[in-house]
């Protein structure tokens, strides 16, 4: 039987769903929702009062297409931060769990701004709102007055679709490779909010300090990107020159994984996850039968590697999902010698039992 | 310019009423065959995905009309 739910177990207490729900509360995504619409609500009331205050004639739908703009912004960027700066400090992780939330309340921010900015530009001549927004301006030859609302348009139209499909139904219905191709597609919703900016609200706020914080912003994003790439491609590369033996891999000291967490290694093309606990060494293939999901990235809880997306559960000594579920994970061959882990990056059957390695164990 | 985007806008205004139709009579007889994760489902799920079946709604309906067979 197939298991879809949108969960996060975390805490140990929830179990493997058999059905989909809108969404599976638990105490950290309440939390997480907690602070993150405190931190909405707390911007746009910041940024409405300075406002007002710089600006006393300020009318009602300029203030909320101004908050909302700058709120949405803000949270983008958080959204684009949170993936590399999660593969850079394991402290991050928590906030990628939940970026789901993250993705849909700030699709809701823009949306709020795409209608009000719809309406209160576009929505008072005889022409069709929508139609006016790419017909209005047709400077599009232009750089300095090009039609910059049809950028935001657009980004609004890719924003859309992928929090419409945000949920685990999408996952399993597109399939994980296209679901994955079409989120990816938030780095042009972001590439076109950069021109819509800059094109838009910059024209008119020119001031240094506010292309400042634009390109801060950008160098921010993307200079993690970059950080966490190269971070990656050395990890790599160390890996790849590792010390091999009887078609052993030496990995690292045992000191470098902490206890009931896994550090996670490519040899040979094999994405393998290994686990620390109860003073055993365990190896499975790293990636979650349900969506992909990192499981060395996960704890093992109850016993079971614990996938950290969903909350998947697979037991390390042989991949074997607890019963009554039935996935199965490749498993690997680990020994310990002095204080090194080495595995066999030649994968077993599925749900193959592997003796664990004992810590210490010459 | 403003014929062609009206035209367009229409086609998608069409393609929406059309995904919506699908949507009412696949939300109650379909969905649970094409994905049986959705059995017993709360309403609350089936509106959560109701955005994107307007959107991708040829995509459940090949898939509908391949589990008929």
């Amino acid at each position: 039987m197939l298991k879809f739910a949108d969960y996060g177990t975390f805490n140990g207490g929830d179990l493997m769903g058999v059905k989909y729900e809108a969404v599976l509360w638990n105490r950290q995504k309440k939390n997480y929702d907690i602070i993150l619409w405190g931190m909405i609500f707390g911007i746009l009331l910041v940024f409405g009062a300075s406002q007002l205050f710089m600006h006393p004639q300020i009318t009602a739908e300029t203030l909320i297409i101004r908050a909302t703009a700058l709120t949405a912004f803000v949270l983008l960027h958080l959204i684009l931060m949170i993936g590399p700066l999660a593969r850079l400090d394991r402290r991050f992780l928590p906030l990628l769990y939940n970026r789901r939330h993250l993705g849909v309340s700030m699709f809701l921010v823009a949306l709020v701004h795409g209608a009000f900015s719809i309406i209160q530009f576009h929505a008072l001549g005889d022409v069709n709102p929508i139609v006016s927004v790419f017909t209005s301006n047709q400077n599009y030859q232009a750089i300095s007055e090009f039609p910059f609302q049809i950028l935001g348009f657009f980004a609004l139209i890719i924003l859309f679709v992928m929090a419409a499909t945000s949920h685990d139904f999408w996952v399993k219905n597109l399939s994980p490779k296209i679901w994955k191709t079409l989120h990816m597609s938030v780095y042009i919703a972001y590439a076109l909010l950069i021109a819509h900016v800059a094109k838009g609200a910059l024209q008119y706020e020119n001031h240094p300090v506010y292309w400042a914080i634009l390109i801060i912003g950008f160098v921010a994003v993307a200079g993690l990107h970059l950080t966490a790439g190269v971070n990656e491609y050395k990890r790599l590369s160390k890996e790849k020159n590792a010390a091999s033996k009887d078609g052993f891999v030496d990995i690292g000291s045992v000191n470098e994984i902490p206890d009931d967490c896994a550090k996670t290694v490519f040899i040979n093309r094999e994405n393998i996850a290994i686990f620390k606990y109860d003073g055993n060494i365990s190896a499975v293939h790293n990636v979650c039968k349900h969506q992909m999901g990192p499981l060395g990235e996960g704890k093992i809880v109850d016993g079971c590697i614990t996938c950290p997306w969903h909350g998947y559960q697979y037991l390390p000594q042989n991949g074997q999902a607890p019963s009554p579920f039935t996935e199965t994970l490749h498993t690997y061959a680990v020994k310990v010698i002095g204080e090194n882990v080495w595995v066999n990056p030649t994968p077993k059957p599925e749900g193959t039992f592997i003796e664990p390695a004992k810590m210490g164990q010459a | 310019m403003e014929s062609l985007i009206s035209s367009f806008l229409q086609f998608v205004l069409i393609y929406l009423i059309l995904g919506l139709v699908f949507t009412i009579a696949f939300m109650s007889k379909g969905l649970s065959v094409v994905d049986e994760g959705t059995k017993e489902t709360s309403w609350k799920f089936k509106l959560l995905i109701l955005p994107g079946m307007l959107v991708f709604w040829p995509l459940f309906a090949l898939k509908w009309k391949r589990s008929l067979k």
